[in-house]
């Protein structure tokens, strides 16, 4: 190891590199999470119950140990949420209330049932179940 | 003393005359001379005779020219440029400023942060509201699915488990 290694130089750029660095994962983590919350049923009829799920929600649900072989949407919501910002929503006759914590983590409450605490990076979904046994409400970034 | 500085030949012309007839009048003082005087004569033959060629205001002159040669000269300073000084002040100045920004943003995402790099970070924080409700969790990690089934006990379904699952 030379002594150049250590310059004031070098040492001033890696310094401002790792501020940058850590500058912009603040920032991403501390932006709006745009959510979309889908009630869902799911059925072993084959005739359908209404537009069917897209198809990577589809994977998603099926590889889950559900006893339902077609899923369908029965209503969808997009919103944004900031960081700390909550959102109210009535899926399926349950009130539930979704919550960003920030570093894309969200807390989703089902009024007089529970709360779920989960990060949600855009590659991960959120599955619960609501009111009917064959309802659920899917819970992910939206595209 | 008086004898010896006289041997010498140190006293000045009147006193050596003055010991001089001392010595002729006084048989101990003329021994006494006598007896230095051999002495003074061996002394001579054993000690040896150095003697030196150069003058003695040469010799130390010699020696002050090489201690002048051998003393460090300072070194004039070159110019400073204000980019050296800027160089050697401000950036480090400004990579420790930078460090120690670095470490507070850090610190203050690190609850956030350590969630994200724990690989079981992933894993759902669930809690059921009432006494006799129960919550199922599956995770499906290859998909990044996610499945919590709340279930609760009633008069119908005394066994708490969702009815949805296979």
């Amino acid at each position: 190891m030379s002594t150049s290694f250590f310059s004031a130089t070098r040492l001033a750029c890696a310094a401002l590199g790792l501020l940058l660095l850590a500058g912009v994962t603040a920032r991403a983590a501390d932006k709006d999470l745009k959510l979309e919350a889908q009630l869902v049923v799911g059925s072993n009829d084959p005739q359908p119950k209404g537009p069917p799920v897209s198809p990577p929600v589809e994977k998603k649900l099926k590889r889950l140990p559900l006893k339902w072989g077609s899923y369908y949407v029965v209503s969808s919501q997009q919103f944004s949420l900031a960081k700390e910002a909550s959102k109210p929503l009535v899926l399926g006759g349950s009130e539930m209330v979704v919550k960003n914590l920030g570093g894309e983590r969200v807390e989703l409450t089902l009024i007089n049932r529970g709360k779920i605490t989960q990060s949600l990076r855009k590659d991960q979904t959120l599955v619960t179940n609501v009111k009917d046994e064959n309802s659920f409400v899917v819970l992910r970034q939206a595209d | 003393m008086k004898l010896q500085a006289f041997l010498d030949g140190e006293l000045p012309e009147r006193e050596a005359r003055e010991i001089l007839a001392w010595s002729q009048r006084d048989r101990e003082a003329a021994s006494l001379l006598a007896e230095l005087r051999n002495i003074r004569q061996a002394l001579a033959k054993s000690e040896p005779h150095l003697s030196h060629p150069e003058s003695r205001e040469f010799f130390w002159s010699k020696i002050e020219r090489e201690i002048q040669r051998l003393k460090p000269h300072p070194v004039a300073a070159p110019p400073r440029s204000g980019f050296a000084a800027l160089r050697r002040w401000l950036f480090p100045a400004v990579a420790v400023s930078a460090l120690v920004i670095a470490g507070v943003i850090a610190y203050f995402q690190a609850p956030t942060a350590a969630v994200q790099t724990v690989a079981d970070a992933d894993a759902p924080t669930v809690e059921t509201t009432l006494a006799n409700s129960d919550a199922t969790t599956y995770r499906d990690a290859s998909e990044g699915t996610t499945l919590v089934l709340f279930s609760y006990a009633t008069d119908d379904n005394p066994v708490k488990k969702p009815t949805a699952i296979n």
